[in-house]
C-alpha cells in the first residue's frame, strides 16, 4: 500500500517548474514511476504530491537535427529500443535499452526518469557517455544544456537544481568510421556491470577510442586516461592493457563489495569486458543477443 | 495550483467498460484484486521483478503492482480472466495444461499474459526470443522448459487460426 498521494499534471515546462518550487519537498516528479513507486512503497522517500510530467509535449520529442538525435525525457525504454531511427543511428544505445530490466519495466520506465534517478545499477547512461550525449534541463525561466558526464554527480544525485527538470537527451552521431558497443553482465535484472566502447580502427591499430563503465561504483564514468593508453596500439594488444588496469579502475570507479560480487571480481570482469566491448565496437565480434 | 487526490477513471477491463473514482495512490493490482475481485493477477514481489502480476494495457505488458490505476484511463486492460472465451480455453491455456507448464501455478497468470504480449508483438518467436521476453517472469518451480514449449505450441496454434486475441 502506498501512502495517500495527490496528483498535479502540468502541460508545460514552466508549469512543472513552478509546481516544483511551490510544492517543494512535498512533491516528486513522476513520469513512468518504475523507480519512484518502488521507493515510495518501501518508505525510502516520502512524497505527498506527484507532478506527472507526461502531459508535457516537449518531453515526448523524438527527432534528428544535424546528425544529433533529440530524445524527449518521457519516452519509454521500449519506445527507444524499437525506434527505427535510433536503431539505425545509435544501435548500441537501442541494444542497451532492449536489455534493460524486463519488458514490463521497459514499457513503463522512461529514459529521463532513469537518468534523473541515477541509480548506479543501470544501463543507458554508460552507453550514452561514449556517444558524448548531453542533456537539456529546463525551469520556468529557460533551458541549459550540459554534458551527461557533468549531469551525473554521484549515486542518486544529479546536477538538477531546485525547480529544474530534465527535458531531453541529445545523442550526437559518432565520428565517421567510429562504431560503438555495449556489454552487460547481470545475474539479476539490475546489471552488475555495464561496459561501453566506441572505436575507430585503422590498419589494425586503435585510431580513436572511447570507453565507459557503469554499475560497479557510484556512477557511470568515461575512462579518458585509459582511452589515451589504447590509442595508437594494435587492437590485439588492448586485452592485455585492460587486464593490467585494476588499480586505475579501482581509483576511478570506486567499486564496492555487495551481493552482486566482490570488488576483485568486478575489477577482473571490467578488464575482460572492456576488451570484449572494444573488439565488438571494432567489428571483430558480434553482439550475443 | 490545483492538485487532486482522486481520479475519475474510465477503463475497459477484459472488454467490459468500467468507470469510477480511484485514489491516486491506488495501484492497478489493488484495483483489480480488491475493487473488481479479479484475483487471477497475483501479488508477489511488488518490485516489478517477478512478473506474477503481469497484465496488458493496450496490449503491452506491465506490472500491476507498480502501476497506478489512474494511468489506465482511456485504455484497454486485459487480465488472465479475459483470456478464455466462456468455456473455451485459449491456445496458451491449453498448451500450458498439455505440457504441465505450471507446477504450483502461482506465476502462471503472469506467464500467460507475458506470453500473450509476446505473441501480439511477434507471432512466430524462437525459443531464444521466448526466453529473453519471459526473462522477467520468474517460476520458482522451474517449469521454464515446459513454459517455453507451451508458448511455441500456442504460437503455432494461433498462426493456424490466423488470430491472436
Amino acid at each position: 500500500m502506498l501512502n495517500p498521494l495527490k496528483l498535479f499534471q502540468p502541460t508545460s515546462v514552466q508549469e512543472a517548474s513552478q509546481a516544483l518550487v511551490e510544492f517543494g519537498a512535498k512533491a516528486n516528479l513522476y513520469a513512468g514511476g518504475a523507480e519512484l513507486l518502488l521507493l515510495l512503497r518501501n518508505g525510502l522517500i516520502d512524497a505527498e504530491i506527484l507532478i506527472d510530467v507526461k502531459k508535457i509535449e516537449r518531453l515526448r520529442r523524438l527527432d534528428s537535427l544535424d546528425g544529433t538525435l533529440h530524445v524527449g525525457a518521457c519516452l519509454t525504454h521500449h519506445e527507444l529500443a524499437t525506434n527505427a531511427p535510433i536503431r539505425e543511428r545509435a544501435p548500441s544505445f537501442a541494444y542497451a535499452e532492449s536489455q534493460l530490466a524486463n519488458i514490463r519495466v521497459r514499457n513503463q520506465g522512461t529514459l529521463g526518469g532513469n537518468l534523473a534517478f541515477n541509480d548506479p545499477h543501470s544501463d543507458p547512461g554508460t552507453i550514452l557517455l561514449v556517444h558524448n550525449a548531453s542533456v537539456t534541463i529546463g525551469n520556468a525561466k529557460g533551458e541549459r544544456r550540459l554534458a551527461l558526464g557533468d549531469f551525473f554527480l554521484d549515486m542518486y544525485a544529479t546536477a538538477l537544481e531546485a525547480g529544474e527538470l530534465l527535458l531531453e537527451v541529445e545523442i550526437p552521431s559518432l565520428p565517421a568510421g567510429m562504431t560503438s558497443a555495449y556489454k552487460r553482465l547481470h545475474r539479476y535484472q539490475r546489471p552488475t556491470l555495464g561496459v561501453a566502447a566506441a572505436a575507430r580502427i585503422a590498419g589494425g591499430i586503435v585510431a580513436d577510442a572511447r570507453l565507459a563503465v557503469g554499475c560497479i561504483g557510484p556512477k557511470a564514468q568515461r575512462l579518458t586516461e585509459l582511452e589515451g593508453k589504447v590509442k595508437g596500439v594494435p587492437l590485439t594488444d588492448t586485452t592485455r592493457i585492460f587486464a593490467e588496469q585494476k588499480k586505475y579502475l579501482r581509483d576511478v570507479l570506486h567499486p564496492v563489495d555487495d551481493l552482486l560480487g566482490s570488488v576483485e571480481y568486478k575489477l577482473y570482469m571490467t578488464g575482460m569486458m572492456l576488451g570484449d566491448a572494444l573488439a565488438e565496437a571494432a567489428g571483430e565480434r558480434r553482439p550475443e543477443d | 495550483m490545483e492538485t487532486r487526490s482522486s481520479f475519475n477513471l474510465t477503463v475497459t477491463v477484459n472488454s467490459q467498460p468500467w468507470s469510477g473514482e480511484v485514489a491516486i495512490e491506488e495501484t492497478l493490482l489493488e484495483f483489480l484484486r480488491e475493487r473488481l475481485h479479479l484475483t487471477g493477477t497475483k501479488r508477489s514481489c511488488e518490485s516489478e521483478v517477478c512478473g506474477a502480476c503481469t497484465v496488458l494495457i493496450d496490449n503491452r505488458a506491465v506490472s500491476a503492482c507498480n502501476y497506478l490505476a489512474f494511468e489506465a484511463n482511456g485504455k484497454s486492460l486485459f487480465t488472465i480472466e479475459g483470456v478464455a472465451r466462456g468455456n473455451e480455453l485459449d491456445p496458451l491455456q491449453e498448451a500450458f495444461i498439455r505440457n504441465i507448464g505450471a507446477q504450483c501455478g502461482y506465476c502462471t497468470p503472469g506467464q500467460i499474459m507475458a506470453a500473450k504480449a509476446l505473441l501480439m508483438d511477434n507471432p512466430n518467436p524462437s525459443r531464444e526470443q521466448i526466453a529473453e521476453w519471459l526473462g522477467g517472469n520468474i517460476c520458482r518451480c522451474g517449469a521454464y522448459g515446459a513454459i517455453a514449449q507451451s508458448i511455441l505450441e500456442a504460437a503455432a496454434a494461433y498462426r493456424s487460426k490466423k488470430e491472436i486475441r
